[in-house]
């Protein structure tokens, strides 16, 4: 193995090191001054972009149904275990539907995989990120909070597309 | 003995034998659908497709003698190109709609996408369109979309259930399957078809969308339907049993089990009238109360001075296990020296016969007499014990596990008369009602033990549900994982644990409370004294026994009745 | 003046002194997190009262309020004893520190001083080094490595640096020929500032004091990405409150010597000169006292969120190879000053 020389050398100048203390002070000074980063919230809110992944949710057809088919792939793939399906069946054309729809948003790590393993693209990757519960029990979103019109979700749903 | 060979491997063949029967012999699947051991050979779905050698063109597998000397290949460029060829055609018209479809994951046709078949259909064209969820019969869904027109279930309702019902109509992509004009799929096996059929076309009309297969987990156990003693399965989620299917046993049930087996003897497990925790006469009604109390207050009544110990009757029962009914009988003897104690047949005529359905409606009558469930010279039997109650010579009767008043409700006015009735029941039955103590037993899902069929055949069974006392990671339940990751905060891991003991396990606590001391921890320790002390079983253990049963040197009931 | 006359403004000026040290550690928290907020483009607590004044308030509350945990494997008295320590220290010292000109009250005339001793600048080395025993006796009481670790790293540095800023003080002392922190303002009178005439004994005192203080770059008794907070690693609640108010005064306490001994006290140049009203003089003194000690705060805070800790070597080498040299070399030049210039 080549030897590898891990210093540069370093001038007169530098080695005083004062001159660099100096160069790094004042680095920082001018950052001081610079305009700030910081987003004002909840004043401010922070609009993700379609690549962001929020809370997952169910998407509602405009006839109010919703697309899933308690298929449970979701459930499956889920690798924190958030995601509990029960099938029940109906007289509709697609004969199964999620009777229960439970997402535990305190096992939820966010991955998306079930987003990417759905095959009805009934499940996808909101922009909400406002997530406060004050009991294990109000973590568990069922499929009242669960269910998303599809019109507020269009831009993810073509974002995936994209990638498809 | 003659010899092929397949891919490279000498096997042994008997004379006559296809090549995918002496493959499947020897170890070695040969992809199928509508090939099945035990029925006729159709050969209609071209999936088993090999390459033999000096033959012009491939062969079924199916249904090709094998030959000596012959030369086959099953995964040669030239079979496996036919074989993605014939899954390419069956997925023409398919629906492909796995998501909805509950056979995924145990399905035959997903499996074969996989693993045989290039994963992309040129079929551009639109999908021919069938009847879809056709009650077949009371128990059986047809969805003609998915049907692979493999004609198994027609075969089986042919050849197994000796009751044709099902037929093919129409020809080529319209082809799909009916029941005769005026008939139902109505067999008494008609639910066998569920797990021969290959896909998702005939669905189990009880379990349907119930849970994915995946997501339960599966204990091999015996079917408590009958005398038979079916090899089965019981699928659990969430701590409830959701369905039974049958396990292959040759020498007792083949691939088969009956319509009652599988619907009807798991449901009272999750019932709501299960008893859940011992509950104690007070005051005129049933009360709960602990374990403790409960088994003392048993041992007080039971000593009591109202009766002395000829005035006390025991009824076994042939639906508990080899162990709970010895300890019974031990329990009987050691304690009080009764020689009153016997159990109660249970025989339905109507419902046996030469399939699979036995007369005897009970899975182990044969075993509760032979460890010791039946009158002593000078006791009483079963009917001389109710004589005896009307006569108000039985002043106390101790039940194990048998509801004798529904079985003959005359037999609720003659309890009446008792001064005590101690029952162990699974369920608030009509003879536990009556009690004045019910100690709550555990059903055969949620302990060990051991059952004898008609057949003198010793089978296991195993628990598969937890109990408070039973814990699923600790009583080597199998488990699926959700109960492998699942904490008590979710919500699929909030199943109801009963508060119910093995019988066996009431009675060692009671009995010591009476001051005789049993030395059992396991349902294990009270099988080895079985084989130990009753001659039938001797030489036997629950690793003897296996998944499958051993045959015990007990004779069947019939030879004994008919010499 | 009676004994009970010096009681009497002893108590007062003492009183002044701590509640105005409390106020400004509390504050000197606030600035440090805006001042590093703004640092990095962000903006700091700013929600607290108006843009965030109130945050120290909230901070020490919490800390109040947080429950007390001792480690099982502690040493309990010595556990308790260390932070202790830490504060007596850092509020002591600054009873030598003079903070203006003498002052008329009453018909008074009283220092502005807490004590005004002759020995002040000795009484001040004494007192620092005792501060190492509060970092040592909590790093090895607690009954973790990473607080021993700690510990040992403080013992280690402050016995080095503290020979060069000794040194580096002689320079001063030199030039004042007196140990009296009175004296040494009054030496500098004018534009006579000991920075001015001993620039390098200033830079040596200056990286010694950060050193003493366990600021960064020198913060490797703490050093959390290693030692997860050092020697107040086991430390919760008001103790490790303690720790922390020490840190902050120790700032104080050097910003206040360096100024004392370099850059001219509590002196506006030539302000005397201006014929200004006594009280208005006294004033403009102290003003000017405060304002020094408020730019280098500032400097010690700029310091921290600009530069990288040291590694250990390179902190051992720096103090005996480079600082301890220097000033050395610091004291040769002074003295060659005073026999030329006869200062």
């Amino acid at each position: 193995m080549a030897v590898k020389k891990r210093y540069k050398d370093l001038t007169l100048l530098q080695r005083i090191y004062i001159p660099e203390i100096v160069k790094g002070l004042s680095l920082t000074m001018k950052n001081m001054f610079k305009p700030k980063f910081t987003m004002r919230y909840p004043e401010e809110k922070f609009i993700p972009p379609a690549s962001y992944r929020g809370r997952p949710v169910l998407v509602q057809e405009t006839n109010g149904e919703e697309r899933c088919v308690a298929c449970g792939l979701c459930a499956r793939v889920c690798p924190a275990l958030a995601i509990e399906v029960q099938a029940g069946e109906t007289e509709r054309e697609k004969e199964r539907y999620p009777e229960k729809f439970e997402i535990n948003m305190l096992r939820c790590i966010f991955c998306g995989l079930c987003e990417e393993v759905c095959p009805e693209e009934a499940i996808v990757m909101s922009k909400d990120y406002e997530l406060a519960f004050s009991s294990r029990g109000d973590a568990i979103y069922g499929k009242d909070k669960l269910l998303t019109p599809v019109i507020q979700l269009q831009d993810r749903i073509e974002f995936l597309r994209s990638y498809k | 003995m003659p010899k092929f060979v397949l891919d490279g491997k000498e096997i042994e063949f008997k004379q006559g034998q296809t090549i995918i029967q002496a493959a499947k012999d020897n170890g070695i699947t040969i992809p199928h659908f509508c090939w099945h051991e035990s029925l006729s050979v159709s050969g209609n779905c071209r999936v088993c497709l090999v390459e033999v050698e000096k033959m012009p063109k491939l062969v079924i597998a199916c249904a090709t003698i094998a030959s000596d000397g012959m030369v086959v290949h099953s995964a040669s460029e030239k079979a496996l190109s036919a074989r993605n060829a014939v899954m390419e055609f069956l997925l023409i018209n398919h629906p492909l709609d796995c998501p909805i479809c509950d056979e995924a994951g145990e399905c035959k046709l997903q499996d074969y996408a996989y693993s045989h078949s290039v994963g992309e259909s040129r079929f551009v064209e639109e999908k021919t369109h069938k009847d879809k969820r056709v009650p077949l019969g009371p128990y059986i869904m047809f969805d003609g979309d998915r049907c692979i027109s493999c004609s198994r279930c027609i075969r089986f309702c042919d050849e197994i259930a000796k009751e044709p019902e099902l037929t093919f109509v129409k020809r080529g992509d319209r082809v799909t399957i009916v029941t005769f004009p005026g008939e139902e799929l109505d067999n008494p096996y008609s639910m066998n078809v569920v797990d021969i059929c290959p896909v998702g076309a005939l669905t189990n009309r009880d379990f349907r969308f119930k849970a994915r297969v995946w997501d339960m987990s599966a204990n091999n156990t015996i079917c408590q339907g009958c005398a038979r003693g079916c090899n089965i399965e019981l699928w659990v989620r969430n701590n409830e049993v959701l369905r039974i299917t049958p396990r292959q046993n040759d020498r007792v049930n083949s691939f088969w089990m009956c319509d009652h087996g599988r619907l009807e003897t798991f449901k009272f497990i999750n019932a709501k009238d299960r008893v859940d925790g011992p509950y104690v006469r007070r005051e005129g009604s049933l009360q709960k109360t602990s374990w403790d109390e409960a088994l003392a207050d048993a041992a007080k009544e039971l000593k009591s001075s109202r009766f002395n110990r000829n005035e006390i009757a025991f009824i076994g029962s042939p639906y508990a296990t080899l162990e709970d009914n010895y300890v019974f009988a031990k329990f009987a003897a050691a304690v009080f020296g009764s020689k009153n104690i016997d159990f109660m047949r249970h025989s339905d005529p109507s419902f046996g016969d030469d399939i699979l359905r036995r007369e005897d409606i009970t899975p182990n009558s044969l075993g509760a007499e032979a460890v010791g469930i039946r009158p002593g010279q000078t006791g009483l039997n079963f009917d001389g014990i109710i004589n005896g109650i009307k006569e108000g010579k039985i002043k106390a009767l101790y039940i194990l596990e048998d509801d004798i008043v529904s079985a003959d409700t005359a037999l609720e006015e003659v309890l009446a008369k008792l001064d005590l009735l101690i029952v162990h029941a699974t369920n608030f039955n009509k003879t536990a009602v009556l009690a004045d103590i019910v100690l709550p037993a555990a059903t055969y899902a949620e302990k060990n033990g051991t059952i004898v069929n008609f057949q003198g055949r010793v089978q296991r069974i195993k628990p598969a549900v937890s109990t408070v006392e039973l814990d699923r990671a600790m009583d080597s339940m199998s488990m699926s994982r959700l109960d492998k990751f699942g904490s008590i905060y979710d919500r699929w891991n909030q199943g109801h644990k009963y508060d119910a003991r093995s019988s066996w396990k009431i009675l060692a606590a009671l009995s010591s409370v009476l001051g005789n001391k049993m030395k059992f921890n396991l349902a294990e320790d009270v099988f080895n004294e079985i084989s130990r002390s009753v001659q039938a079983f001797s030489g036997l253990d629950y690793d003897s026994i296996g998944e499958h049963g051993v045959q015990s040197k007990l004779q069947p009931l019939e030879k004994i009745e008919k010499a | 003046m009676t004994i009970w006359e010096i009681l009497i403004f002893s108590i007062v000026k003492i009183l002044i002194v701590v509640t105005v040290m409390l106020l400004t550690v509390s504050y000197l928290v606030y600035f440090e997190r805006r001042i590093s907020a703004w640092a990095q483009n962000r903006l700091g607590p700013n929600r607290v009262g108006w843009e965030g004044v109130l945050q120290p308030f909230a901070d020490v509350l919490k800390l109040l309020l947080k429950e007390d945990i001792v480690p099982e494997q502690s040493n309990k008295a010595i556990h308790s004893l260390a932070p202790i320590i830490a504060l007596f220290v850092a509020f002591t010292t600054y009873a030598v520190i003079p903070f203006g000109p003498d002052v008329m009250i009453f018909g008074f005339r009283v220092p502005l001083v807490v004590a005004d001793i002759n020995m002040g600048i000795l009484y001040v080395l004494a007192l620092t080094s005792l501060g190492v025993y509060a970092i040592t006796f909590a790093g090895w009481s607690s009954g973790s490595k990473y607080s021993l670790l700690g510990g040992i790293r403080s013992s280690a540095q402050m016995i080095s640096y503290e020979i060069s800023m000794g040194f580096s003080v002689a320079g001063v002392l030199l030039v004042a020929e007196s140990l009296r922190p009175e004296a040494i303002v009054q030496s500098q009178a004018g534009w006579m500032w000991n920075a001015i005439i001993q620039p390098v004994g200033f830079i040596t005192f200056v990286v010694s004091a950060f050193a003493e203080t366990n600021r960064l770059p020198f913060d490797l008794p703490e050093a959390e990405p290693e030692l997860v907070g050092g020697y107040h690693t086991e430390y919760s609640s008001m103790k490790f409150a303690g720790f922390f108010l020490a840190e902050y005064a120790n700032m104080i306490i050097a910003s206040a010597m360096i100024v004392t001994l370099y850059l001219g006290g509590w002196h506006f140049p030539y302000l005397e000169s201006f014929g200004l009203s006594p009280t208005l003089y006294v004033i403009i003194s102290v003003l000017t006292f405060m304002a020094k000690v408020a730019a280098l705060l500032f400097f010690f805070i700029w310091v921290r969120w600009s530069l990288p800790r040291f590694r250990y070597d390179q902190l051992m080498n720096l103090g005996w190879k480079v600082m301890f040299p220097l000033s050395l070399l610091n004291l040769v030049w002074v003295a060659a000053l005073i026999m030329i210039f006869k200062l």
